[in-house]
């Protein structure tokens, strides 16, 4: 039972807590008031709303959803959730809204709904509550909002311009080429102009809107301004110099673009005393304040820049006398002595302990400081030593405080100062130059104040004694002004002791002692060539442990008179030096003697030339000779001088001689390529006193360039001029010439002025045929030919052939003499050697068995060499075919020569084989025979 | 005594430097208002001559010229035509000033001129930073006015007569920033039509008293010819 209640008891629990938890569900409180403002100024939409007084006094948890809309651009512009716990004293609930756009520009409307924490429901939306725009008053033309807004570099703004109603904007323009975005309201009376990230090109922005009715004109203008918001004051921190005047500095910062009354404006507040700061700020590198502290002495100062754009604020906590900063001292006076300078001051801040700092700048350029450790409040005097005599010192002073140091003050006004004359410090360097002369030595005498000595005085002269070792006689004594270096005595052979003192008005130096020793015979010292370097010329010499000095010698400048003499000593463990001169020039040959000094006697040891840097020599060698063979070529020049006039040491020759082909291919050369690419052949010659060279293995009749150019350290000169020569015949060559070309002419004279004979011993006149003889007959003709009986004449010498292939081919063939063939050689030709005597009487018949016919072998060579055949008027006459069918063999004869010209093919074909010539009998034999 | 100091205007001896032109260098400028305005360059004070005032005004005309021009171009106020070119001046830029009261006139003209362009330098600080050009135009522009009127008050013939340095008083200024760039705009638009004419009228009257007295002096020496 008891169990069954419980349960009953529990189900009940629980039912009324689902009940109570559903209700708290489903509970919804909805808003019950609206209402919204602007703020122009700030731009800003203020919201205050509220909702049941239950949900005030459950203190419940609620969420509001805010929802803002522009009446023309018909969207929600904004939407957010608003979280509050309400309490119990029932204030209505706010929310302000930043807009981006002017609130002016048009109609802004606020709904609000709520939702319980605990609850899942959201209320119903409230009705809008809007705040009107200026698009929906009256105005009398149009208007830009906003105006004159400062914005920040970077940021976007968004501009309207409000046309008066029922009027479209024409236009809505910045006066600055700068992209904006524009877009108009659906009406056309409202348009937005936005431009991003703006950025500061002039001081400020104009806009011009216009818009365009009926003809009329109605503008408005305003203006905005970009700049930026002010930086942090860097080095804010203040000062004083008399404890009651604090003086606060700081730098301005960045430029903000905003100026006059839009620039920034410093404020400072003292946060003890919870007062502003009356001071006047003025900025120009750096920005400063003073006021008056009074007896305050520990400050907090908050300095605050402010502009349209920002604020920013920098602090300085301090303590006065830990913040002195003391004005700069005045230096009144000093007193001097040789090594001494008293300053005496006198400084502003009494009372304070200072600790000063005095700068002391030496000729040299050299800058110390001193402390001084004295306070200046018991002694204004501060004492600087160590310093040297006779010399100018540029002086200030500065203090800062001596408890509390914060800063130096500026310093005081430099003062310069000499200190006091002394005796001269330290001695004369000293070295002397020896010539022999004719019963002595004249010697020059050379002094320098050198790094130990110090004039010590404004007025220095010298003082140079000589006297003669040996015998201690009678000095002489010259003395010379500030001017002289140098100084020449005469002295005879015996040994001298010279001494050189300096002297200022205050007293003399400590002498320089020279000894000169007795003259002996001169020495000859091997001379050595050294190198050059970029820092000067290197020498060393063989240490020598009886010195106790060494010294070298030198001319600034060898080439004149005086030279300069130079010299330098060096310490006796010293084997080497570089030695340099401000005089050293490159190209010039420089001598230096290096000496051994042992009790002010010094010993020439040895002898170094050598150049700063060689240069190439100059001039290049004249040749002066030119020996010419067919295939050598000898040059010299002899006059060519290699001594110390050369900028550098001549170490040889080159001779280049221009190759006949584009590679050098001359013996014994090597080819050498000219900045301009042309191709030379190259010898060397590596000893500078060898002044002649041949060049060989040139070839005969041909132009050739030569040049020759001396070579040193420094290499040599670009190669400007050359020498051309041409090589003569070679005579063997003439010799063989002149057997090939007037041998062969000589026979060619001779041939021409014996052609006659010649022509008659080789080739004999031929006689016409119709001159002949033979043919001075009148027993036959036919048309314009003779015939000739053969009967009528007798033959010396007869020659047949006889073919058969011409028998059959020539219809004629058949006309011939009786039958008689002898073969030989396989030949079928037939030679017949009748009787001289042998008279035969041959009778013409018209049908022949035998073909037989006659030539004449320089006939036939005269035909052979007059190939056309057409000259022979014969031979013409001979074609005529009724002619040549019946008896007269020139025709025939013809043909061998010009077998096209009347036969046809198949005889000519067989002429070829068949036919030659016959007879060589002359003709007048033949003439004579027949 | 305005009458009299205005007829005094007569061209008495030709001591005018060349005419200085808007092509001029800046030290000739420099030179001329050395010489066109006494106590300039630290020499004794002494009263101007009419040909230097009436140098100094032709100067001052270029400048006004060069001055308007800058300023148009420099405040962007060529945004739309005509913006500054009123044809309506300032009522005290409107009258004539080369009448019988013509210094006096001139004079208070200068005087307001003077404020007007302190007020627009004022303005222009706000706008520009220190040593901007328009503020430094503005500046030389301002110091000529001056000098006018310290010649002109130099040609007043006792002290007594002179004016009061104090000025009239103005129109209350525009306080939004474009309204006043346009009001100086369209201030030195008519100040330079008014510097302009004034010249004009100046040269115009010199040429005339010139050949006045050159006919006069013939008159003179007829009969002794005859």
């Amino acid at each position: 039972m008891m169990n069954h209640f419980m349960v009953l008891a529990v189900l009940l629990t629980l039912r009324t807590c689902y009940t109570t938890y559903l209700e708290q569900e489903s509970i919804v409180f909805p808003v019950t008031y609206l209402n919204i403002s602007k703020d122009l100024a700030l731009q800003q939409l203020l919201v205050e709303w509220d909702v049941g007084k239950s949900a005030h006094d459950a203190e419940l948890a609620m969420s509001f959803e805010i929802q803002v809309h522009r009446t023309d651009e018909n969207t929600t512009v904004w939407t957010e959730f608003h979280n509050i716990t309400l309490d119990r004293s029932g204030k209505s609930l706010r929310w302000i809204w930043d807009s981006d756009l002017p609130l002016e520009c048009m109609s802004h409307s606020v709904r609000i709904r709520s939702k319980a924490e605990a609850s899942k429901i959201w209320s119903q939306w409230s009705l809008w509550e809007t705040v009107l725009g200026l698009d929906t008053s009256n105005n009398s033309g149009p208007q830009i909002f906003p105006d004159e807004k400062i914005v920040e570099e970077g940021s976007d703004i968004t501009l309207c311009c409000i046309g008066r109603k029922g009027q479209i904007i024409k236009d809505f323009i910045l006066a600055t080429d700068v992209h904006v975005l524009n877009h108009t309201s659906s009406q056309g009376q409202v348009r937005l102009l936005t431009v991003k990230n703006v950025a500061h090109h002039v001081p400020h922005i104009s806009v011009c809107c216009q818009e365009s009715s009926n003809g009329d004109r109605y503008c408005d203008y305003a203006v905005f301004f970009v700049g930026k918001p002010p930086d942090t004051p860097n080095d804010f921190s203040c000062q004083t110099q008399d404890m009651k005047i604090v003086t606060c500095t700081w730098s301005q910062g960045g430029d903000t673009y905003l100026y006059g009354r839009y620039s920034s404006k410093y404020t400072l507040f003292e946060e003890f005393s919870q007062k502003p700061v009356l001071c006047t700020v003025s900025c120009s590198e750096r920005c400063s304040c003073s006021w008056n502290i009074g007896q305050q002495r520990i400050c907090n100062i908050t300095l605050t820049v402010e502009n349209p754009l920002g604020k920013k604020t920098a602090m300085d906590v301090f303590d006065v006398t830990h913040r002195i900063y003391p004005a700069a001292p005045l230096q009144l006076w000093e007193e001097c002595t040789g090594t001494e300078i008293t300053l005496y001051l006198e400084h502003q801040n009494k009372g304070i302990e200072l600790f000063c700092q005095t700068e002391l700048l030496q000729p040299d350029g050299k800058v110390e400081l001193h402390n001084a450790s004295s306070d200046l409040r018991v002694c204004n005097t501060i004492t600087l030593g160590g310093l040297q005599p006779y010399t100018e010192y540029t002086t200030r002073v500065r203090c800062g405080a001596a408890k509390h140091f914060w800063r130096w003050s500026e310093w005081s006004k430099a003062r310069t100062i000499r200190t006091n004359e002394t005796t001269p410090s330290g001695k004369l360097d000293i070295w002397r130059e020896i010539t022999p002369v004719l019963g002595g030595r004249n010697v020059t005498l050379f002094w320098k104040q050198g790094t130990s000595f110090r004039a010590n005085g404004r007025s220095i002269s010298y003082e140079v004694t000589w006297e003669k070792v040996e015998d201690g006689s009678k000095p002489e004594k010259i003395s010379f002004s500030s001017v002289y270096n140098s100084t020449r005595i005469s002295i005879d052979n015996h040994s001298y002791r010279i001494s050189i003192i300096a002297k200022n008005n205050v007293n003399y130096s400590l002498p320089s002692v020279l000894i000169i020793p007795r003259a002996t015979g001169t020495e000859e010292v091997k001379e050595e060539q050294v190198n050059g370097t970029d820092d000067g010329i290197f020498i060393s010499w063989e240490p020598r442990h009886t010195y106790d000095s060494y010294i070298i010698d030198w001319c600034n400048f060898p080439m004149f008179q005086p030279c300069d003499l130079q010299w330098k000593r060096f310490e006796p463990n010293t084997s080497s030096a570089l030695i340099n001169s401000a005089a050293f020039v490159p190209g010039v040959r420089y001598n230096f003697h290096i000496y051994g000094s042992v009790a002010n006697s010094a010993s020439l040891l040895e002898k170094k030339t050598g150049y700063l840097r060689e240069l190439p020599p100059l001039p290049d060698p004249t040749v002066e000779k030119v020996e010419l063979s067919f295939n050598a070529v000898t040059l010299s020049w002899d006059s060519y001088h290699t001594n110390e006039s050369q900028p550098g040491f001549v170490r040889g020759y080159h001779v280049y001689v221009s190759p006949t082909q584009e590679n050098c291919n001359l013996k014994g050369s090597k080819k050498h390529v000219l900045p301009d690419e042309s191709v030379l052949c190259k010898y060397t010659i590596e000893n500078p006193e060898e002044k002649r060279y041949t060049v060989k293995h040139l070839l005969s009749n041909t132009k050739y360039k030569l040049a020759v150019k001396a070579y040193s350290g420094g290499g040599e000169t670009p190669i400007v001029d050359f020498i051309y020569i041409d090589t003569p015949f070679n005579s063997n060559t003439l010799y063989l010439l002149a057997l090939l070309v007037i041998v062969p002419s000589l026979a060619a004279a001779i041939c021409r002025w014996k052609m006659k004979w010649l022509k008659e011993w080789c080739c004999p006149v031929i006689p016409s045929p119709n001159k002949s003889k033979v043919l001075s007959f009148k027993e036959f003709k036919i048309g314009s030919e003779k015939v000739l009986a053969t009967s009528d004449c007798i033959p010396d010498m007869l020659a047949v052939d006889n073919k058969v292939e011409a028998q059959n081919l020539h219809p004629w063939s058949q006309l011939s003499s009786r039958p008689t063939e002898d073969k030989i050689n396989g030949h079928n030709s037939s030679w017949i050697y009748p009787n001289e005597n042998e008279e035969r009487h041959l009778t013409p018949r018209p049908t022949p068995q035998m073909h037989t016919w006659f030539e004449n072998f320089a006939y036939s060579s005269l035909l052979s060499a007059e190939s056309n055949p057409y000259q022979i008027p014969e031979t013409l006459e001979a074609i005529k075919p009724e002619l040549a069918a019946v008896l007269y063999q020139p025709h025939y004869y013809f043909d061998i020569y010009n077998e096209d010209a009347a036969s046809t093919p198949r005889e000519a074909a067989g002429r070829k084989t068949s036919l030659r010539y016959i007879s060589q009998t002359d003709v007048r034999c033949l003439g004579r025979s027949l | 005594m305005a009458q009299g100091a205005a007829s005094s205007l007569h061209p008495v001896t030709p001591q005018c430097p060349p005419s200085p032109s808007s092509s001029s260098p800046a030290v000739t400028k420099g030179l001329f208002i050395l010489w066109a305005v006494p106590g300039q360059g630290g020499r004794p004070l002494q009263p101007p001559t009419l040909q230097q005032t009436q140098a100094l005004v032709r100067h001052m005309a270029e400048d006004a010229q060069e001055l308007f021009i800058f300023y148009e171009e420099d405040q962007r106020l060529t945004i739309h035509n005509n913006l500054c070119r009123t044809n309506h001046p300032p009522d005290w830029l409107r009258g004539s000033v080369t009448g019988p009261r013509g210094l006096r006139a001139l004079w208070r003209t200068m005087t307001r001129m003077a404020q007007v362009l302190q007020n627009i330098t004022r303005h222009q600080r706000d706008l520009n930073p220190p040593g901007a050009e328009i503020l430094r135009r503005l500046a030389s522009t301002h110091l000529k006015v001056r000098g006018l009127l310290s010649n002109l008050e130099g040609l007043f013939l006792s002290p007594s007569s002179r004016p009061s340095r104090q000025p009239p008083p103005g129109p209350t200024a525009p306080t939004k920033v474009f309204r006043q760039k346009l009001e100086g705009c369209r201030t030195l638009w008519s100040y330079s039509r008014f510097m302009a004419k004034l010249s004009t009228q100046l040269e115009a009257r010199s040429r005339h008293e010139h050949r006045e007295k050159l006919r006069s002096q013939r008159g003179s020496q007829l009969p002794a010819r005859s």
